[in-house]
């Protein structure tokens, strides 16, 4: 993991993350419009939001998934909006996908070893990547399951192998999107010690969640998005009693709007 | 400036473009109404043009009235083709779907030169050589037949799409496959039916091929290359898309092969150097539909 | 228990070796032609399997193949460059010309890049047909018997290229490149997203599999002694490539081999019995395997009949 963990000194803190009037268009229709926001080195943020918000537009962007329309994104002080994601990637931005994909025909190890051996700088041998993926399997519960195929695991274990996956890459940032969806409360409870421990370790988390008890419960800050726009951020405490994110989330109710795409 | 030169190369331009038209149809009617891009288009449209000639040469039918038994004919052929090598293969991934279409493709080649030899076959009637002339320009007569044709074909298609009922379902089908079957469209029988109607205009665009260009195994093959070289050039799964790519193509060929030394014997390869250039440009082709 | 493990796989390898190495002694001439042919049409499957790994399906291997083919023609005939040296050069001709055509069309996804492929086999045609004076145009290009017409000497060549090839890919499971590879094949936008730049291995693949394509085109220049565009840059080389890999099973080292033996037989008995037409084989059993055993004939052979022999009572 990246560091030991450090003495928590608040005037230390730096923003890894700018995220600054960031717009994408698709074919006319704005996913997300002028969003700007920051997240500082070990902070855990989440990313909320009624469904079709831009959450997962919004993290399709920073690892470079997508290219802004305009705006920018800042990592580390350096501007990584358009870069290929590999490249992102490399430079310490790890990600889960919300719609599961570990690679069919490979198993639970080799998913892992694969981006431990691609996406770490400087790379590892093939030995360490095997020893490394193992230790990240076992740490997020697959220690038993190493040469299942995905195919025949659960969502959670699945979803195991998303987060392993990406860890593997030693992230300085990790997006989740939305792995805490579906778990039962043991597992929700295993998952939020997970990322804490992480956070311990230095990395800077930045969720996607609807659980909304995790985002009450371990975010330091809640950045709220509606129709791709950025209507409220703070502390989760404050973002809960905003009324515009009340009326957002009401109003999409009413609507019956169930569209899934982020 | 020669313009008799010019004009005549603009008008066999035109003229050509016609028939790539007709040919580009069915594929786009495919590609529009499933996603399945059917390599073996142009053995389809190989199979109308043999049809067409060994009815020219055993029983003396017109080629172009015997587009009424020939279109029929590979209707049928095309509705047991889906059934059998096309359904099975709807849901898989599109590499699946080239290999199967390509195996049918090369199957369909490699039969016809085992039914009929590789020699190549010559439909002349009674008006082959003859002529036209319009202004500065000399049309012979069978082209500007071709062309006549194959606008009425493409007008009937978009008429069909837009005012019948089973046309209008096909387009319900191709835009959202899931809604469609919500408001009761059988979507399977309608997909069937499409690939039908795709062989059937595979069948008339090889009646005109073999009054134009000579008939042998291979001269699917050619032809597919082309289609795909239009479907690129102006986008896939539309019908105004294949007749601006078609007429791209018609015209580049025809200006190459009148203007640069030795041009016909290049223009032949037109399509081949204009897929390369333009998806290197553009990787998905010069009207694209891809999100980024 | 080791070792008896071991003895298991050695001793049929080494039997194979074996009767590969003596076989030009037992057989006669025509056999050894089919053999060379046969080993010629293994190492374009293998080569063609390289780059499927990637998820890239070529359909315009020929393009490769005959560039190869004419590099060494033409170097012997210019500046008359020893048939195996000009072999090496057709390699690595061909191996940069993938490169430029690696990084121009790789980034094409799925049927793109097949169409690409034909367009670019073809293409090569036209401007080889156009300009006779630098390529032999149609008339093609003439080289004396390779090794005086020693088929022997012929055989152990090609046999030691498809060595190498094997060799090679063996190599490349073992690596991370195996890794890289399947992931962009399985799923190239997440591979992406975890640090693997896709085009730069689709490109390594597509080296790798160029350089053993251009030698077997040098190869079959010197062996064939006269070829001509519509020969070497043909489509129908380009399915063979594809058909034999899909047929035996994909991304291994025994499919290609075993779907060429098998498809070199069907086709040699349908060759006697057409004189067209032969390759209706190729069509027949693309269509079936994509319908009925899309893994192949290894695949079927995992799937289905190994478990039966393994359940068999008694066992």
């Amino acid at each position: 993991m990246s560091g030991s963990p450090q003495g928590k000194d608040a005037s230390a803190k730096m923003t890894l993350l700018q995220v600054d009037r960031l717009t994408k268009h698709f074919g006319g229709l704005a996913a997300v419009q002028d969003v700007s926001f920051h997240v500082d080195t070990r902070e855990i943020v989440s990313l909320i939001g009624p469904n079709g918000a831009g959450k997962t537009t919004i993290f399709n962007l920073i690892s470079g998934v997508y290219r802004p329309n305009s705006g920018d994104i800042r990592f580390g002080g350096e501007s990584i909006a358009g870069l290929r994601p590999f490249g992102i990637c490399r430079k310490g931005v790890g990600r889960t996908f919300q719609i599961m994909q570990p690679f069919p025909k490979m198993t639970v190890l080799e998913n892992v070893v694969t981006s431990a051996l691609f996406g770490r700088v400087p790379k590892i041998s093939m030995k360490e990547a095997a020893d490394e993926a193992a230790d990240l399997c076992r740490m997020v519960g697959l220690g038993d399951k190493l040469g299942e195929s995905p195919k025949n695991l659960t969502i959670p274990d699945q979803k195991r192998i998303e987060i392993a996956r990406a860890l593997a890459v030693h992230p300085k940032l990790l997006l989740l999107d939305e792995v805490m969806s579906g778990l039962t409360p043991t597992e929700t409870g295993e998952a939020i010690k997970l990322v804490l421990k992480l956070r311990e370790f230095g990395t800077t988390i930045l969720l996607i969640e609807h659980v909304m008890k995790v985002v009450m419960g371990i975010s330091d800050r809640v950045i709220v998005l509606h129709h791709g726009e950025k209507i409220s951020e703070g502390p989760p405490s404050r973002v809960v009693d905003d009324p515009k994110v009340i009326e957002a989330y009401l109003g999409k109710q009413a609507d019956g709007e169930g569209d899934t795409t982020c | 400036m020669d313009w008799p030169s010019f004009f005549q190369s603009i008008a066999n331009g035109i003229l050509i473009a016609g028939l790539y038209a007709s040919v580009t149809l069915g594929l786009t009617l495919v590609l529009g109404v499933m996603g399945i891009v059917n390599f073996a288009h142009g053995e389809l449209v190989m199979l109308g043009a043999y049809n067409t000639f060994w009815l020219f040469t055993m029983l003396g039918i017109d080629p172009l009235l015997s587009i009424a038994i020939t279109a029929p004919l590979l209707f049928l052929v095309g509705i047991f083709v889906y059934r059998f090598t096309i359904r099975p293969i709807l849901k898989d991934p599109p590499l699946n779907q080239l290999l199967l279409t390509l195996g049918l493709s090369i199957f369909l080649q490699n039969l016809a030169m085992i039914l009929w030899k590789t020699d190549s076959r010559s439909v002349i009637t009674s008006y082959s050589g003859m002529s036209l002339h319009l202004g500065m320009v000399h049309v012979g007569a069978t082209r500007l037949i071709t062309f006549v044709i194959s606008v009425v074909l493409t007008a009937l298609l978009i008429v069909f799409l837009h005012k019948m009922r089973l046309g209008k379902a096909m387009r319900a089908v191709s835009e959202n496959n899931t809604g469609s079957w919500l408001v009761g469209i059988n979507v399977q029988k309608t997909y069937m039916l499409a690939f039908g109607v795709a062989c059937a205009l595979a069948a008339v665009s090889g009646s005109l091929v073999s009054t134009i260009m000579y008939t042998n195994p291979m001269v699917g093959f050619k032809l597919s290359l082309k289609a795909f070289c239009i479907l690129i050039l102006g986008g896939l799964g539309n019908i105004s898309g294949a007749l601006l790519g078609s007429l791209i193509l018609g015209l580049t060929e025809s200006f190459v092969g009148t203007y640069v030394p030795e041009g016909s014997g290049w223009a032949e390869g037109i399509s081949f150097f204009l897929i390369i250039v333009v998806l290197i440009i553009k990787p998905t082709g010069l009207a694209g539909t891809r999100r980024e | 228990m080791g070792s008896s493990i071991r003895w298991k796989t050695t001793l049929p390898l080494a039997i194979l070796c074996a009767c590969l190495l003596l076989f030009p002694k037992l057989v006669g001439s025509y056999f050894l032609h089919m053999a060379v042919s046969a080993i010629l049409a293994m190492i374009l499957a293998s080569s063609w399997d390289i780059l499927a790994r990637t998820g890239q399906v070529s359909v315009g291997q020929a393009g490769l193949f005959g560039i190869g083919a004419y590099s060494s023609a033409l170097l012997y005939q210019k500046y008359a460059l020893p048939p195996v040296l000009g072999m090496l050069a057709s390699a690595l001709i061909a191996t940069v010309v993938s490169i430029f055509l690696g990084y121009l069309t790789l980034r094409l996804r799925g049927i793109y890049f097949s169409i690409t492929t034909i367009a670019f086999a073809e293409a090569l045609t036209v401007i080889w047909l156009m300009t006779p004076d630098v390529t032999g145009g149609a008339m093609g290009v003439s080289t004396p018997p390779l090794f005086g017409g020693d088929r022997e000497k012929a055989y152990y060549l090609i046999l030691a290229i498809l060595a190498a090839v094997v060799a090679v890919v063996r190599l490349i499971e073992q690596s991370r490149l195996n890794f890289a590879f399947t992931a962009i094949r399985e799923n190239e936008d997440v591979a992406n997203v975890l640090g693997i730049n896709p085009t730069k291995y689709k490109v390594l693949a597509f080296m790798i599999s160029a350089f053993f394509t251009g030698f077997a085109g040098g190869f079959y220049s010197h062996y064939n002694t006269y070829i001509i565009p519509y020969e070497v840059f043909n489509l129908g080389i380009s399915i063979a490539c594809l058909v034999m890999p899909i047929f035996g099973g994909l991304y291994t080292i025994a499919g290609p081999i075993i779907g060429t033996v098998l498809i070199k037989a069907i086709e040699e008995y349908l060759r006697v019995t057409f004189s067209y037409g032969h390759q209706i084989a190729y069509g027949l059993i693309l269509v079936l395997v994509v319908l009925f055993m899309p893994e192949g004939l290894l695949g079927l052979w995992r799937g289905k009949i190994l478990p039966l022999l393994r359940s068999r009572p008694g066992r």
